[in-house]
């Protein structure tokens, strides 16, 4: 019986067809997917390479013609030709010697490489046999072998040598004398390439000079390197472009869109059809400083580097990206990270203006920022310091006590030389630590004289101001002065009062010396003249001109008192009352009366009488003395006095600032709000700072920013980003309080810091960047060579302004030398000095001497030492000692000079250079004295140059020769003339006619001039400029007190 | 393969036509085209070229002008033995102004200008330049003497052009400048005698005149149209005036300087 067919069985009773259809189709349809994503889908930036191979080998096809044109042209230019010319010409002249040379080196190469396969088969020979000699085991094999070797080196070496004339000869060598010959065609050959290269030195310099000038008159690429770039557009690869830096982890695919970014030609937008993604770098010099290969991408743009999915996984937009690309507006922010300790830096104005109105509207006050205004912090570490090492001294002082008890009860005499030698050692160790200790004392008081606030001393306000204008003043101080650094508080009209009325009673009663009446019109050439208007503007709203960093002056007069005016120009930074920070409290003349000591606060009297401590004796304004007499001050502070509007309203009365009710709650109410943080305050000097630390405020998680309210809708348009955040915040800062119902203390208390779009755009550029380190420290620019010095140093020149009268960097103007007054021939001449390259033309020393007093005289404080023909004043800013070493040091490293400055040795003038060195210096056609200084008051009163007398101690010889030889590529403009000397045999010869003692003379003109100069003493100074003043003639002498400058 | 994407299988035909079409976005493409050189204009024909001519009187009277002292430098002070006294001012017996430049200021358009072969001169001599004013052509050589027996630099301090300043001692070659851009007016210098005072305008043209002894100027050859006249006095400032001249014609520019008026 045949067998039933199972009907269960599935293979006979159902079709599978249908679920292999589908199950096929879902791997097909799976296929393509995976093929998609492959080729399309996961590899957007493929369609990117392949447009950007299509766009550049267009432009490359359009810019190969142009550029070749561009080279073309200059190689026929009539100056490219000459050198072609002398090229040739030079070549020319070698090509017999050098084809003979290489006719030479040709028959040579084909000896050469006969003898060569002839003597290494020997070599090979002999060396085989002397291994089996060294190796044999008998003696007497050893001897069999020593004879077969030299049997073998007896030869014959058959070569063929090759002759010039075509033929061969025959020649048999012993072993040493194919060695020999071979050592002797070798060395032929190599004598014959030198003479080549001498045969061919002069073509070859031309050479170098031709194409030296052609790189210097294109602009560039050459049409070869562009042909270059075409065939690597040509062998192009589509993949995916990675910088990979192992030790940090980085990994940046970014070029794999932005394939552009580092050719060597420049790709705007236009020239690859408005593809912003294919432009090259906008910042080559950048690039160069930090090599894409180091230093990737995503570490200054931020963005995900590794990301290559889409646009906005790769620019790291996204919900779990915490480090997105940062906006263009912003992009300097990347900078920060790694350059948080430059206050100023290349290639960063955006980032530099934010870190300047952080420190100078005071933002500083209240929110700390490492690195920002820390010298309180680090006067405190620096005490602390001090204490640890008395307790080491101390320690040390008793362990030598029980040393040497130790060794007075000693057992041996060896024991007790060690407990003796102990002591000993100890206290040399004690003298080491005094030394230490020295120094943190210098280095106390110099950061005591550093600590300076944004605001004024708050003390002083009953000696300087005009009560009633107080509450007007903080009701919105933006409104009285628009430019104002102080912010607007969002005060109640009961706290306003208060504040006002506690600021009034906290004021030293004080009684100031009662000034005459100075001249305005005077005082009014001093403002514009003695450089007031590189820190202060006057004049209101377009007519303001001046500098920003200091208050406009344009209403002072309607607020200050007189006398309180005069003090403060006379000399800023005298204090009514010194305080004590031991005590707390600010002391008077009973303090120093009860030890019997007169009242007198200066920088020399600067210790307190009850306890010792150094006192602040100097308000912490950063604004200098001018050295100025108290006429001239009286004269300023009178024309200051009219700086005010046409009958102002008087202002509201305010008597309640004098109710005793009032100032308590005041107290309170100043605390609340972190007055103190910007400035000094009676009984609240040692005050914190009130707001957020915002050192890394840019990598806070977002969570912690209190968008409050704001928090879902920020979240859901999209705004709930650090940049809206301190941009809302910043516009407005109480912006984040609105609809929120809190007391009022806890309300919020920023105050409105009247910024402008602009500063707004640096200050949340600043804060973007200021992030948790997210790369190793290796990455961060903290030098510890000169670089250091000129990182610290800008931090001093920033915060004195030191830009406002002097360019300090090259390409960027002082402030002064942007104002009217300074645009014309003479305002010009009226410029203070450019800084650019300081440090090469001072010695470090004289420096020091110089920033501690510009006036270089004990005596004669009224006037500017170096340059007396100035009007415009170097001021004394009172520096600290630390202050001074390090603008020394910057300035120094600037110029890269080597510390310490040794000044080099020049060599005594003879009798004969001294002669002949007078004869130049005085000579009609190099008058160095008309123009330079001398001391006499009667000349001096034209001169428009420093005195020679300073050069000795002053300047560099090295650069001072740079100097007189060519002034103006020093300093462009100067009134110091350019082709005093020329050129004449590798010397510089002066190129007026020669005085008839200097005929003859080999040496170097201006070298000669600068040893004179370095040697030049007062009195053949004198009697120079007196022979000078002899030779005029009768009539004129003696009258010069009557020129009259024609302006 | 994640789920997502399998989901998204369906939208793979969109996808491949999307990728197809370029895939990518891709803004517009930009056309930047540099602006095409303005045609230059026509050259002039000598035979209807016109002339403007006046003169520049002064409003105030004949002031008493400045004496310059040399005392500083004795070898100055010595060449004259009359007083000397500064040219910044002055006004010639017929009531007109010397050294008033007067040049076209507008209505040339984009005429070109062959630059003169002839070096314009200026001269320091007894400590004063000669001339006080002078105008060039834009490359035009500036041939600068020095016939003193003493040592002057000399240094012109421009707004547009190059800044030079080079020593020329007694009995030194001329020294030979030029002044590649137009720039109104560049005043030069000598740091060791402070009273001398030089100013040269620099043009892209040939239509300029300096007023001398009767404050009277000519400008030749100019093509027929409508001009700007300017006259600029170094203390003063500057005054303009509009003119039509038609083929072969003359017309009379006279300008007036008052101290007041050529303030603003």
């Amino acid at each position: 019986m045949p067998e039933q067919p199972d009907r269960d069985d599935p293979i006979v009773s159902r079709s599978m067809s249908a679920p292999l259809l589908a199950a096929s189709l879902i791997l097909v349809g799976t296929l393509a997917w995976a093929l998609y994503d492959e080729f399309y889908g996961l590899r957007p930036w493929k369609p990117y390479q392949r447009e950007f191979i299509r766009l550049y080998t267009r432009y490359l096809e359009k810019a190969i013609p142009e550029q070749a044109a561009a080279e073309q042209r200059v190689r026929e230019s009539e100056a490219f030709q000459k050198l072609e010319q002398q090229f040739q010409a030079a070549e020319a002249a070698a090509a017999p010697r050098v084809s003979e040379i290489d006719r030479e080196i040709r028959d040579l190469d084909r000896r050469i490489s006969v003898l060569t396969d002839v003597f290494q088969l020997a070599r090979g020979k002999i060396g085989a046999l002397t291994y089996r000699a060294e190796t044999a085991s008998s003696q007497r094999g050893k001897e069999k072998l020593l004879e077969e070797i030299q049997r073998v080196k007896e030869g014959p070496f058959r070569a063929r040598l090759p002759v010039p004339d075509g033929t061969v000869e025959t020649i048999n060598y012993t072993f040493d004398q194919l060695e020999e010959e071979y050592n002797r065609l070798k060395q032929r050959k190599a004598s014959l390439i030198a003479d080549r290269a001498v045969a061919l030195e002069e073509a070859t310099a031309w050479r170098r000079q031709r194409d030296a000038y052609l790189q210097e008159h294109l602009v560039g690429l050459t049409e070869q390197q562009m042909r270059g770039l075409g065939r690597g557009v040509q062998s192009f690869q589509i993949e995916i472009k990675q910088i990979n830096v192992p030790d940090t982890q980085l990994v940046d695919r970014c070029e794999s869109c932005h394939v552009g970014i580092r050719e060597p030609v420049t790709l705007s937008r236009a020239d690859m059809s408005g593809q912003a993604v294919f432009v090259t770098h906008p910042n080559k010099a950048l690039l160069k400083i930090h090599d894409p290969d180091r230093f990737g991408c995503s570490p200054c743009h931020g963005g995900n580097g590794r990301a290559t999915s889409s646009i906005e996984k790769a620019h790291g937009q996204y919900k779990h990206w915490l480090w997105p690309l940062s906006p263009m507006e912003n992009v300097e922010a990347g900078c920060q990270q790694c350059h948080g300790r430059d206050i100023v830096l290349e290639h960063a104005e955006v980032l530099n203006h934010g870190k300047e109105l952080f420190r100078l509207r005071g933002c500083i006050g209240c929110h700390r920022f490492e690195g920002f205004d820390d010298e309180r912090e680090r006067l405190q570490a620096t005490r602390q310091y001090i204490q640890q090492l008395l307790a080491q001294r101390a320690e040390s002082e008793r362990e030598i006590e029980r040393s040497i008890q130790l060794g007075d009860a000693a057992a041996t005499n060896e024991e007790a030389q060690r407990h003796y030698a102990q002591a000993e050692n100890l206290r040399v160790g004690i003298s080491k630590l005094d030394a230490e200790a020295e120094q943190l004392r210098i280095q106390a008081a110099s950061l005591l004289r550093e600590e300076k606030r944004i605001g004024p001393n708050l003390k002083e306000v009953r000696v300087k101001l005009r009560r009633d204008w107080i509450p007007v003043w903080l009701e919105n101080p933006h409104a009285w002065r628009p430019t104002t650094k102080m912010p607007r508080f969002r005060l109640r009209r009961d706290e306003l009062e208060a504040i006002a009325a506690f600021i009034w009673q906290s004021g030293i009663e004080a009684k100031l010396p009662a000034q005459p009446p100075g001249n305005p019109t005077r005082g009014k050439e001093l403002f514009e003249t003695r450089g007031c208007l590189a820190c202060h503007a006057r004049g209101e709203g377009e007519d303001a001109g001046g500098g920003s960093f200091a208050a406009n002056l344009s209403r002072v007069g309607e607020k200050t008192n007189y006398n309180y005016l005069v003090r403060w120009i006379h000399n800023p930074r005298e204090r009514t009352r010194p305080y004590c920070s031991l005590e707390k409290r600010d002391l008077g003349p009973e303090d120093y009366a009860r030890k019997g000591l007169p009242f007198v606060l200066d920088l020399e009297h600067s210790t307190c009488p009850n306890d010792g401590e150094e006192l602040q004796v100097q308000s912490g304004t950063v604004m200098p003395s001018l050295r100025l007499t108290w006429e001239e001050a009286r004269d300023l502070a009178s024309y200051l006095m009219t700086q005010r509007r046409q009958n102002p309203p008087p202002y509201p009365k305010a008597d309640y600032m004098d109710d005793p009710n009032l100032k308590e709650q005041g107290k309170f109410w100043v605390r609340h709000y972190g007055c103190a943080g910007c400035h000094e305050i009676a009984g609240l000097e040692e005050e914190g700072r009130i707001g957020t630390d915002l050192t890394t405020e840019g990598s806070k998680p977002i969570d912690r920013l209190d968008f409050a309210l704001f928090t879902i809708p920020a979240q859901r348009q999209g705004w709930r980003t650090h940049k809206n955040f301190f941009e809302r915040k910043l516009a407005d800062p109480a912006f984040f309080d609105q609809g929120k119902i809190r007391p009022r203390t806890e309300q919020l208390k920023m105050p409105n810091p009247n910024v402008t779009p602009g500063e707004i755009r640096a200050l949340t550029t600043f804060l973007m960047g200021s992030t948790e380190p997210a790369f190793p420290q290796s990455y961060f620019y903290r030098p510890t060579d000169q670089r250091r010095d000129i990182q610290e140093g800008w931090w001093i020149v920033a915060k004195y302004n030191c830009m406002g009268c002097h360019q300090v960097r090259i390409g960027k103007k002082s402030v002064l030398m942007t104002l009217a007054a300074y645009q014309t021939p003479e305002g010009k001449d009226q410029l203070p000095p450019p800084l650019i390259g300081a440090g090469a033309r001072l010695n470090p020393e004289w420096m020091a001497r110089f920033l501690e007093n510009p006036a270089l005289s004990a005596t004669d404080l009224n006037r500017n030492g170096v340059r007396t023909y100035l009007r415009a004043r170097m001021p004394t800013f009172n520096l600290s000692v630390g202050e001074i070493q390090k603008l020394v040091r910057f300035f120094q490293a600037l110029s890269s000079q080597a510390q310490p400055y040794i000044p080099p040795k020049l060599a005594p003038l003879t009798d004969r250079e001294r002669l002949m060195a007078e004869q130049l210096f005085t000579h009609p056609a190099a008058p160095c004295l008309k123009c330079h200084a001398t001391g006499d008051p009667a000349h001096d009163r034209t001169a428009i140059a420093p005195n020679f007398l300073l050069v000795k101690e002053r300047l560099k010889p090295g650069w001072t020769e740079r100097w007189i030889i060519d002034p103006a590529g020093i300093i462009p403009g100067t009134a110091m003339p350019s082709g005093l000397f020329r050129r004449e045999g590798g010397r510089w010869v002066f190129s007026g006619p020669l005085p008839a003692g200097v005929h003859g003379y080999p040496g170097d003109h201006a070298e000669l001039l600068v040893r004179y100069m370095f040697q030049l003493s007062a009195e053949e100074q004198r009697r120079l400029s007196g022979r000078l003043a002899a030779s005029a003639p009768a009539r004129s002498a003696g009258v010069s007190a009557n020129l009259v400058q024609s302006h | 393969m994640t789920t997502r994407k399998l989901l998204g299988s369906a939208t793979i035909l969109a996808l491949v036509l999307l990728a197809a079409c370029g895939g990518a976005e891709k803004p517009a493409e930009v056309a930047e085209k540099p602006a095409a050189e303005a045609p230059a204009g026509p050259p002039v024909d000598p035979a209807t070229a016109a002339t403007v001519t006046g003169k520049v009187v002064y409003k105030d009277g004949k002031p008493q002008p400045n004496r310059i002292r040399m005392d500083a430098d004795a070898a100055c002070a010595a060449m004259h033995g009359t007083p000397v006294f500064s040219h910044e001012v002055v006004v010639n017996d017929n009531g007109t102004l010397r050294y008033v430049f007067v040049y076209v200021k507008e209505g040339l358009d984009n005429r070109t200008f062959p630059t003169p072969k002839e070096p314009a001169v200026l001269d320091q001599r007894g400590c004063l330049y000669t001339p006080h004013v002078v105008g060039v052509q834009t490359n035009q050589d500036v041939k600068i003497l020095n016939s003193d027996s003493t040592t002057h630099n000399i240094h012109p301090v421009p707004t547009n052009n190059r800044e030079w300043n080079t020593s020329m001692p007694p009995g030194a070659e001329p020294l030979v400048k030029n002044f590649p851009r137009e720039e109104l007016l560049i005043p030069v210098k000598c740091n060791v005698h402070p009273w001398m005072k030089s100013y040269i305008g620099v043009l892209k043209h040939p239509f300029f005149a300096v007023t001398g002894i009767d404050g009277t100027f000519t400008l030749k050859g100019l093509p027929p149209g409508e001009y700007t006249i300017a006259a600029w006095q170094e203390k003063f400032g500057a005054v303009e005036q509009k003119v039509t001249v038609g083929p072969k014609e003359t017309k009379t520019v006279d300008f007036t300087i008052t101290p007041k008026a050529a303030g603003d």
